[in-house]
């Protein structure tokens, strides 16, 4: 998996349970639209909580990162091989 | 002190999901994977089957009684051997120890690498994401400060589980794991655990350890050490593991057999494949094994004939599995054959018996280039090629590994 981190734009949809789904992201100057949440989980890092996302666009497998604190997503890093 | 941070990778259902990540029509639903067509014992069934009651080594009457629907899939052995070596693949962009515990199960040694990748947590949830997307399956993860610990966490959530036990939950998790969840204690040594009172891990780890010594003898003191989670092996990568003992291959008749010629040309065949897997990772042995497996599947024996010299062609090997076959009575129709050759010496450069008979190494190294390069058996024994159509089924071993002598290729 190729690392990223750049940050990025992320449309999001806050569902009802505090869950959050990314719906699209823009990323090299290309909307990805996000087809599945493969898995998500939370990372504790002091006072910090990141949520990370492994999404899918149909061509790579990207994971994006929300910074709780900060209000910020970061692409973290991308597969794109087949 | 500073603690190790080991993965432990386990597949769900292995054969099962990777059948139904190629077929969608089969996704969803009771599958069960079998051997071969003309046999009838389940190799794994998917989760949706084991639902129904449907277990390995179940026969096929008895798993369809569970399960009236179940479908069932001729194993395809290449799919799984090449779906284990991608993964272990994208586990070595983590880490270069991970250790190859049989085809759906691994061990990555991460403590070294989380400074590079960031916590374990994250490593293996990506592992996940990557294997689901590449492959179409799951696995369940454990992490834990050693290898017992993380195989015990990976069994805790199935399928698409992750468990984490940290140093300091270890002793209340092992607290009431019963015994028999630890890899290693089978359920002769549970039924003796139990006789002394002792039915969990916490209860083994607190148990005088003088008198599981008495018990057990040496293996006590590694009870003991279970019991209060503690395990110091390391994780062996390929290139660290100590060298092979055995070169070795069995299969499962399409159907019983009693002929003797019958018999003999699959001994060619076991023989012939045995022979070029020692002769590509230049090894040679004096000791040939022969196993028999009869019809009625629960009968076997196993004989061996060390030799005067060190062999690695294949109708030597042969000729040594016929002698041993010649000197026993067969009692049934078989059912499994396989050979071994064992005793080895490593870092053969030379064929051996060269100055004994130069034509008949030069005619092998040259069949051997051929089957290099067009594939298995391009070239073989005339007596194999008029049977092409009734090879029987190979079985994945337990010690195959996805690269190296162990890297065994089965059809």
């Amino acid at each position: 998996m190729e690392r990223i981190g750049e940050p990025v734009r992320v449309a999001v949809i806050f569902t009802p349970g505090r869950n959050i789904r990314p719906v699209w992201f823009d990323w090299k100057r290309r909307k990805h639209t996000v087809l599945e949440t493969t898995y998500s989980w939370p990372e504790k890092a002091g006072d910090k909580l990141f949520l990370h996302f492994a999404v899918v666009d149909g061509e790579a497998l990207y994971e994006l990162v929300y910074d709780t604190l900060e209000q910020s997503w970061t692409l973290n890093g991308v597969e794109a091989e087949p | 002190m500073t603690h190790r941070t080991i993965l432990h990778i386990d597949m769900n259902a292995f054969f099962a999901s990777v059948e139904q990540a190629l077929n969608p029509a089969l996704r969803d639903k009771p599958v069960a994977v079998i051997g071969s067509a003309k046999r009838t014992v389940i190799t794994t069934s998917s989760y949706e089957a084991r639902r129904y009651g449907v277990k390995t080594g179940m026969a096929v009457w008895e798993a369809r009684r569970c399960c009236p629907d179940l479908i069932l899939i001729v194993g395809d052995n290449r799919r799984y051997t090449h779906t284990s070596t991608g993964i272990v693949r994208m586990m070595r962009d983590y880490t270069p120890l991970v250790e190859v515990f049989s085809i759906d199960e691994a061990f990555m040694d991460m403590t070294g690498s989380l400074r590079l990748f960031g916590p374990a947590k994250n490593i293996a949830m990506l592992l996940k994401s990557r294997i689901r997307r590449r492959f179409g399956i799951t696995c369940s993860i454990g992490i834990a400060p050693n290898k017992m610990l993380a195989k015990l966490a990976s069994d805790m959530e199935k399928p698409d589980g992750l468990t984490i036990i940290r140093p300091e939950m270890v002793a209340s998790v092992l607290e009431k794991v019963p015994v028999g969840d630890m890899c290693g204690i089978g359920r002769k040594t549970v039924r003796v655990l139990r006789l002394l009172g002792i039915t969990t891990c916490g209860e083994l780890g607190r148990f005088p350890v003088d008198i599981l010594k008495k018990r057990f003898g040496i293996v006590g003191e590694h009870l003991h050490r279970m019991g209060k989670g503690i395990d110091e092996s390391p994780v062996i990568p390929a290139e660290q593991a100590e060298p092979v003992k055995s070169v070795g291959h069995s299969m499962t008749l399409e159907r019983d057999i009693e002929r003797r010629e019958d018999i003999l040309r699959y001994l060619l065949q076991l023989s012939e494949k045995v022979g070029r897997r020692a002769r590509r990772y230049g090894v040679s042995g004096r000791t040939v094994h022969l196993q028999v497996r009869y019809a009625d599947f629960f009968s076997s024996f196993s004989r061996q004939q060390t030799l005067p010299d060190y062999v690695n062609l294949s109708d030597e090997i042969y000729r040594a599995a016929v002698g041993i076959l010649d000197s026993v009575t067969l009692e049934q129709p078989v059912r499994l054959l396989g050979i071994s050759l064992s005793g080895l010496r490593h870092g053969e450069t030379q064929l051996p018996l060269f100055s004994e008979n130069p034509r008949k190494v030069s005619a092998t190294q040259a069949m051997d280039q051929v089957n290099d390069r067009y594939g298995d058996f391009s070239v073989t024994f005339g007596t194999l090629h008029a049977v092409d159509e009734e090879k029987g089924s190979f079985v994945i071993s337990p010690a195959w590994r996805p690269e190296g002598i162990r890297c065994v290729d089965v059809e």
